[in-house]
């Protein structure tokens, strides 16, 4: 086993376990930093793929601005005690644990016996943001000019919803 | 060297919690957070494929980049239609607000 394995299953147990807390919690703000420990082992992982560029942007868009976004959401509406009566629809639990489930057994079984890199696989070490921003710029310039309306839509379409309305 | 069925077969797990989260949890927040958890999922087989796939290529990423900021545009409109939804109803549970439920 060498170091980067240990790395891996280090990050992959922070992920997985993080993620699980999110559900499992009860305090809601207990659960959003579970989330923003899920998101930083992530991170890690892409650290660890050479992607140094898309962890330091995992880092500062999902660990940093959505973290704080969803402790803000929190903030705003109802966090103390919350406690929801019965679920009115039993079965509903029930068939998502077996729905979800099964699509796990089943990706499971499709990826772990697949064989797809025969030979010895090398990472690509080349994740820095000098080679992204050639490919951003050369081939995705429109999708990128695209995805700055989105985020300037995005912006402008939460103002208006999340204000108050006018008397 | 870690083989990519690894990063697959975890980012099939972190996906199916989120899934599970999506389905059963009743605080929309956590809802949303799901929605998250399974983004970062999606992304882990992006860079994977990207990096120790059959065929290595940067484009993986550029997509990852791509997936990164739909995500921040839906958390952001996302939390304001819960803030709007709060206002309106005074609950958060996402049982509460079933009006288009036939």
């Amino acid at each position: 086993m060498n170091t980067q394995m240990i790395f891996f299953l280090v990050f992959a147990i922070i992920a997985i376990a993080c993620a699980v807390l999110v559900m499992k919690l009860s305090r809601i703000s207990h659960r959003v930093v579970a989330m923003a420990f899920s998101f930083f082992a992530v991170a890690g992982l892409y650290f660890l793929l050479g992607a140094e560029f898309i962890g330091i942007i995992q880092i500062i868009v999902y660990a940093g601005a959505v973290t704080i976004l969803f402790i803000f959401g929190m903030m705003m509406t109802e966090h103390r005690n919350v406690t929801f009566g019965s679920h009115p629809r039993k079965a509903h639990r029930v068939l998502s644990f077996l729905g979800v489930g099964t699509l796990l057994g089943v990706l499971l079984y499709g990826i772990l016996n697949m064989d797809l890199a025969t030979k010895e696989p090398t990472i690509y070490e080349k994740g820095t943001a000098h080679e992204i921003g050639l490919e951003l710029y050369g081939n995705y310039v429109v999708p990128l000019i695209g995805m700055g309306f989105l985020l300037t839509a995005a912006l402008i379409g939460a103002i208006v919803i999340a204000r108050k309305e006018a008397k | 060297m870690v083989s990519i069925n690894l990063y697959l077969a975890l980012a099939a797990i972190l996906f199916c919690i989120g899934l599970y989260g999506v389905l059963t949890r009743r605080h929309l927040v956590i809802v949303l957070a799901s929605v998250e958890l399974m983004l970062n999922a999606v992304n882990i087989n992006l860079v994977a494929f990207s990096s120790i796939g059959p065929v290595v290529n940067i484009t993986g990423q550029v997509f990852t980049l791509f997936v990164i900021s739909v995500a921040a545009a839906e958390v952001a409109v996302g939390l304001a239609i819960l803030i709007a939804l709060y206002r309106n109803k005074g609950s958060i549970d996402v049982i509460k607000h079933d009006l288009l439920r036939w």
